[in-house]
């Protein structure tokens, strides 16, 4: 489940970043520091972008950074960052970027649950005035956890 | 029986994008009744890859669509659009009906 992979030290809300590549690693630093991915899994993220363009960016206003899990995923986990002011990635239907969910996917399995409950919130415009007006990590978690309930 | 379509649902990671949207796909398919079977993978995937249809992230498709492996690149802009989804896979499904 979501609610198993993001940790409240990995929430981090009204962020700031002066371009898409601060923005990913702002968005990747809690997993780095947590021990969830290696910083050359961060490297991994910013060269995949630059090669095949933002292929994260999932939908309007949403980016979703990984890079390969042999790149350095130690742990599977879900960051979750929103930004004060939204970057571009260069993704013309979906920029400006101002939700990232950094992922790191362990192996193939285990995040998969987690990924579909995320892809459901990704549709429920509730969840994005939950993130846009969470003053703490815990309303973010409450929320995730309130809106997996029904599903386990 | 009517052919069945084999799509590979990729991303450069294989992991995380690619993965949403072949939920996302198969919820489409299902609902629609399409005689598409997806799998997913990351770019390597498709050496050797002998189905019908690539989807990915809309940003890999241009890469995608030069690419002699692919026969029909499929890229999909927002992830949480189903009524994009169903459209781009009922547009390779009449694609596939006029070559027949």
């Amino acid at each position: 489940m979501l609610k198993d992979l993001v940790e409240a030290p990995l929430i981090q809300l009204g962020m700031t970043a002066a371009d898409w590549e601060e923005a990913v690693r702002v968005a990747a630093a809690p997993l780095v520091e947590n021990g969830k991915v290696t910083p050359a899994y961060v490297d991994d993220i910013i060269v995949g972008a630059k090669e095949h363009g933002p292929y994260f960016v999932l939908t309007e206003h949403v980016a979703m950074p990984h890079a390969r899990p042999e790149c350095g995923a130690l742990d599977s986990a879900i960051g979750i960052t929103t930004l004060k002011t939204p970057v571009d990635f260069g993704s013309p239907a979906n920029d400006p970027v101002k939700y990232l969910f950094c992922l790191s996917a362990k192996d193939d399995d285990d995040h998969i649950a987690a990924l579909q409950s995320l892809v459901e919130l990704l549709g429920n415009p509730e969840f994005f005035k939950v993130l846009d007006e969470a003053t703490s990590a815990e309303d973010v978690l409450e929320f995730i956890r309130n809106a997996e309930e029904g599903t386990e | 029986m009517a052919k069945e379509y084999k799509a590979l649902v990729c991303c450069r990671a294989g992991m995380g994008s690619s993965m949403m949207l072949k939920i996302k796909a198969d919820q489409v398919i299902s609902e629609n009744d399409m005689p598409i079977k997806t799998e997913h993978g990351n770019l390597d995937s498709l050496n050797g890859f002998t189905g019908d249809l690539v989807i990915t992230m809309s940003d890999l498709t241009d890469e995608l669509s030069r690419d002699p492996r692919v026969p029909y690149a499929l890229g999909i802009t927002n992830i949480v659009d189903k009524v994009e989804i169903k459209q781009k896979l009922d547009e390779f499904l009449a694609t596939k009906a006029n070559e027949e």
